[in-house]
């Protein structure tokens, strides 16, 4: 007979909420109700009364409960692999120690450094137009290194925007020191105290635009548009115009009371992450620098922006640009200037002289070897902290599993028992990995903590202002995640390890596997000192570099220099208080001038030729100074051949000192020679000693000296060492002269330090970087030696007793791991010798890879792990043996 | 007092069984339950008492035959235990206490009453 059966859906929902228990017995209840019901009411009835039925059976009483006597989830045997995993940390404190310690640095590092490279990865994405925006980029070949500048021509930018229809805008920006922009003393015009800030720049409205800069105050389309209009940031507003708008008032610059600029707009501070960082935006609506400077092509001043139309194919439009612009403003310009076609054409040949368009989100970290005066990212920094924090995170997951895998012995009888009760090998792996897991996660909470707290530090080494993104959605999720992966990945072979365990074996106690040293071990323990020492070999070179720099001879005296900032409120009275600074007992000299030698002072860039070569033989690119009469006795720079300039002379106002650079490029004995540039023909009265006034990472350059008068700084140089006095001494006179603007000053020593303030910036953080390395991989080092004292305990014990000495059981217990230490030197020092001399390769005036490097920190991390294993085997070594060998 | 605590329904089921004797199993009490005091009982409501009675403790179960009309599935046959058997004369007895209390008079007023509504 075929049943007939109840409504099959329903069947199935109550057996899949029933508890397991009582499904049977209800089941039947419900079919013999059914069946009855079927047989006197019909199916209907029967249907509708069971499904009732079913439905007020959904309580909780029959539910089948979350957890008890059969439940389909394992939390219960977590929740005793949780209960395990903890009272083995508790059980073993200095393991778990080494392992959730170094682990937690690690975390910190790679957590600090990840912010870090976000901080770097998110410069400039935030103007709005950033994907169509782009610098560009001058680039000549010479001597086959390739040179990139950003100054163009002023009417480039108009000239680009005219030409070519893919271009939809185009703005341009000098910061150029030699047109008064950088630094200026600055005041509101009813108020007689001068300020001195930084940040002046020549801006161009079309710029403003471009960037959407945000403004505070102002119309931001006609900020910029009226001459002498001038815009400022937010917080120059709040320092000079407390609380109240200042569209409409003016600014006096340098004192130039005949010249104020009307303030047309505040704007937001540039965000940190931008590549322009300036506070002080001039208009350059009818402005000219000389006459018709605004159309003339031989100069270049102008870093230049330009907006491109959406889906512009970048490549081939450089291409173009380049060819169009070389060819029809620059040989021209050229050909006006008196070189022949053939010259000019030879010139962009051999050179490879074109242009490129860099778009603005890269400038920061893709700008090395450009010449922009900005400071930049590196992008080669960014992978490298990365690599590094990388390591150290490695380096701590390999502790843990070498203490995994070396302490396996005392879990094998677990392991066993375990199987033997009924664990698959799934379940063993599952224990181990949730173990690793919660080691992670327990990690990753102290490692946040360590981060919290060394943040302040890693701000300061690294020049950055990083916080930690609580705020942000994705970021507590996302350690989450990181931390169950490092834990996983960090579990894997353990666990995969220690599951492999036979039961009858572990349980027999045949099983000390653990104990042996194995090849897996060692050559983890190999990869960790290798990474430890190639950073201590980094660090030693990058600080000897330092050294190099700050102790080489660089051709005149940098100590006991005073620059007083801001002379050039006080016009022709400078020279007044140059005679009387000089009048002073403390002082040796003073020189009045702005051509100071250490990079970020003003520049003059400028061809020179022999005497009547103008229009036959190449420029020689060189640097044009004006300098007073006492410019190199107050530096020390030396003379080679000739004489100084005597003021007294009236011919020495057109005569020149040269470097010998320039000497050699433009060939010949040239004393007494006249030489030629653009302001005139000049006779040689002097050659100097090459000295650095750029970088040591460039060459020196020929450099022409000449007299003028009247600059923002004066060089005072000091016979003493007592500073204070001399200060003060320096700090009356100036008052005298000017009582409305403090005076202010720093030294040259510390202004050509700053030049390498990055270099000092990598040395601290390879510091860092080297010491928690070694910290980390000490720990794991010390931990695997407790161990192997702790296993091979017995072997000591017997040894000592048959008369072994303290001196060989030490040897017989630290060889093994010093052999692994040696091991790692010899893999790190070529690694190490190549990285640096790839670093190295940015100098031009750079110091020896000497083998002295390599030997100190090889035997210092030879010294670093021999005191690191001492601990514990001279513990073993001078051990009583009874207390070894008394529980047999 | 807490320690034999039952419920209006759950004394009634305890009745049941007793009655049932050892014919007491789901289908047998729903059917004595309904045919006796003419109520409807669900299933779920019986199967819910009856669980809870054995967690008190009150009731023992062990396993019948299966029949055909049951699709196979087995009987649960409930039995009063000696547990039981206390709570059901504590419950007996606290309330036939508490009958015995009620004045007379109260009968009489409430048969007024009765008839004063009508």
């Amino acid at each position: 007979m075929k049943r007939t059966l109840p409504p099959h859906l329903l069947l199935r929902f109550f057996r899949w909420f029933c508890h397991p228990k009582l499904l049977k017995y209800i089941e039947g209840d419900l079919m013999e109700l059914y069946s009855e019901r079927l047989k006197e009411k019909g199916k209907r009835t029967a249907d509708l009364r069971f499904i009732f039925d079913v439905l007020l059976l959904f309580r909780p009483s029959i539910i089948k409960p979350t957890e008890g006597y059969k439940n389909l989830n394992s939390y219960g045997m977590l929740k005793n692999y949780l209960k395990i995993s903890w009272r083995n940390l508790l059980k073993q404190k200095m393991y778990s120690f080494v392992k959730i310690g170094g682990f937690a640095v690690g975390v910190a590092a790679c957590l600090l450094i990840a912010l870090f490279i976000k901080d770097e990865l998110s410069y400039d994405q935030h103007y709005a137009n950033h994907k169509k925006l782009f610098r560009v980029l001058g680039v000549i070949s010479e001597d086959g290194a390739s040179k990139k500048g950003v100054a163009f021509p002023a009417p480039m930018a108009s000239a680009l925007k005219e030409d070519f229809p893919e271009i939809v805008e185009t703005g341009r920006y000098n910061n150029s020191e030699l047109f008064g922009a950088g630094s200026s003393e600055v005041r509101v015009a009813d108020k007689p105290d001068n300020a001195y800030d930084e940040g002046f720049v020549y801006f161009d409205q079309s710029l403003v635009n471009m960037l959407q800069l945000k403004f505070i105050y102002g119309n931001p389309e006609k900020a910029l548009s009226e001459p002498n209009a001038i815009v400022i940031t937010k917080r120059k507003s709040d320092k000079y115009f407390p609380g109240e708008n200042p569209v409409g008032k003016l600014l006096v610059i340098n004192d130039q009371a005949d010249r104020t600029y009307t303030i047309g707009g505040v704007i937001e501070d540039f965000k940190p992450t931008s590549h322009l960082q300036f506070d002080f935006l001039i208009g350059m609506v009818g402005l000219e620098f000389w006459k018709d400077e605004q159309q003339y092509w031989g100069a270049s001043n102008y870093a230049t922006y330009v907006l491109v139309e959406e889906g512009t194919d970048i490549p081939s439009f450089e291409a173009k640009l380049s060819n169009q612009i070389l060819e029809n403003y620059f040989l021209p310009m050229m050909l006006e200037e008196g070189q022949s076609e053939a010259d000019a054409r030879k010139f962009f040949k051999d050179t490879n002289a074109h242009m490129e368009m860099q778009p603005i989100d890269q400038v920061h970290l893709y700008s090395f070897g450009v010449d922009d005066s900005l400071v930049h990212g590196d992008i080669r920094i960014v992978w490298l902290f990365g690599g590094i924090a990388l390591f150290i995170l490695l380096i701590a997951a390999i502790n843990f599993i070498n203490l995994s895998t070396a302490k396996s012995a005392n879990r094998a009888k677990e392991v066993g028992l375990r199987k033997v009760s009924g664990s698959f090998r799934i379940n063993i792996i599952n224990q181990f990995l949730s173990e690793s897991v919660m080691f992670s996660l327990i990690s990753f909470v102290l490692g946040l903590m360590i981060a919290l707290l060394t943040l302040p530090y890693f701000n300061m080494i690294s020049g950055k202002s990083i916080v930690i993104p609580w705020t942000y959605w994705w970021f507590t999720p996302s350690l989450l995640v990181l931390s169950v992966f490092v834990g996983i990945i960090a579990g894997i072979y353990p666990s995969f390890y220690l599951s492999s365990f036979m039961p009858i074996q572990v349980l027999k106690g045949n099983l000390t596997q653990g104990a042996k040293s194995s090849p897996l071990r060692s050559t983890l323990v190999i990869f960790q000192f290798t990474m430890s020492i190639i950073l201590i070999i980094s660090t030693m070179v990058i600080y000897r570099q330092m050294n190099f720099i700050l102790n080489t001879k660089i051709g005149f005296e940098k100590d006991q220099v005073v620059l007083l900032q801001g002379t050039n409120t006080l016009k022709s009275q400078v020279v007044t208080l140059a005679e009387e600074l000089r009048s002073l007992p403390g002082v040796v000299n003073v020189s009045n001038g702005d051509y100071i030698p250490v990079r970020g002072s003003k520049r003059n860039g400028n061809s020179f030729w022999n005497e009547g070569k103008v229009n036959i033989d190449p420029g020689v690119q060189s640097q044009f100074w004006r300098i007073d009469p006492f410019y190199l006795n107050t530096l020390g720079i030396k003379l080679v051949e000739g004489r100084d300039f005597n003021s007294d002379l009236a011919s020495d106002s057109s005569a020149i000192i040269i470097n010998e650079r320039m000497a050699k490029e433009l060939g010949g004995d040239l004393l007494g020679k006249r030489i030629t540039n653009y302001a005139g023909l000049w006779t040689v009265i002097g050659i100097v000693e090459d000295f650095h006034f750029e970088s040591l990472r460039e060459n020196i350059i020929p450099l022409g000296l000449v007299l003028g008068q009247e600059a923002s700084v004066l060089a005072v140089k000091l016979n003493t060492e007592n500073m204070s006095d001399n200060i003060s001494a320096i700090g009356h006179v100036w008052e005298k002269f000017a009582p409305h603007q403090p005076m202010r000053y720093n030294f040259l020593d510390d202004r050509y330090a700053a030049m390498y303030d990055d270099v000092q910036r990598m040395g601290k953080i390879f510091t860092s970087f080297s010491v928690l390395a070694i910290v980390v991989a000490c720990l794991g080092l010390f931990a695997l030696s407790a161990f192997t004292v702790e296993q091979r305990g017995k072997e000591i014990s017997v040894r000592l007793i048959l008369g072994a000495s303290v001196n060989s059981v030490f040897q017989l217990l630290t060889w093994n791991f010093v052999k692994l230490v040696v091991i790692a030197f010899a893999i790190a020092t070529p690694i190490g010798w190549y990285l640096m001399t790839k670093w190295l390769q940015d100098y031009v005036y750079k110091t020896e890879l000497g083998w002295d490097i390599f030997a100190v920190a090889g035997s210092m991390a030879i010294l670093i792990a021999l005191i690191t294993i001492s601990y514990q085997s001279l513990k073993a070594a001078w051990m009583k043996p009874i207390t070894n060998l008394r529980s047999e | 007092m807490k320690r034999y605590q039952l419920g209006e329904f759950e004394e009634v089921v305890m009745l049941t069984v007793g009655i049932l004797h050892s014919e007491a199993y789901g289908v047998s009490i729903k059917k004595e339950i309904e045919k006796r005091l003419s109520r409807n009982v669900s299933v779920g409501a019986l199967q819910t008492a009856l669980r809870r009675l054995e967690d008190k403790e009150y009731l023992r179960s062990h396993e019948g035959a299966a029949t055909e009309e049951r699709a196979g599935r087995p009987k649960k046959y409930f039995q009063i235990t000696a547990l039981g058997k206390r709570a059901m004369e504590y419950s007996k007895s606290t309330r036939d206490e508490l009958w015995s209390a009620i004045p007379k008079l109260a009968w009489g007023l409430k048969i007024i009453g009765l008839e004063g509504n009508l």
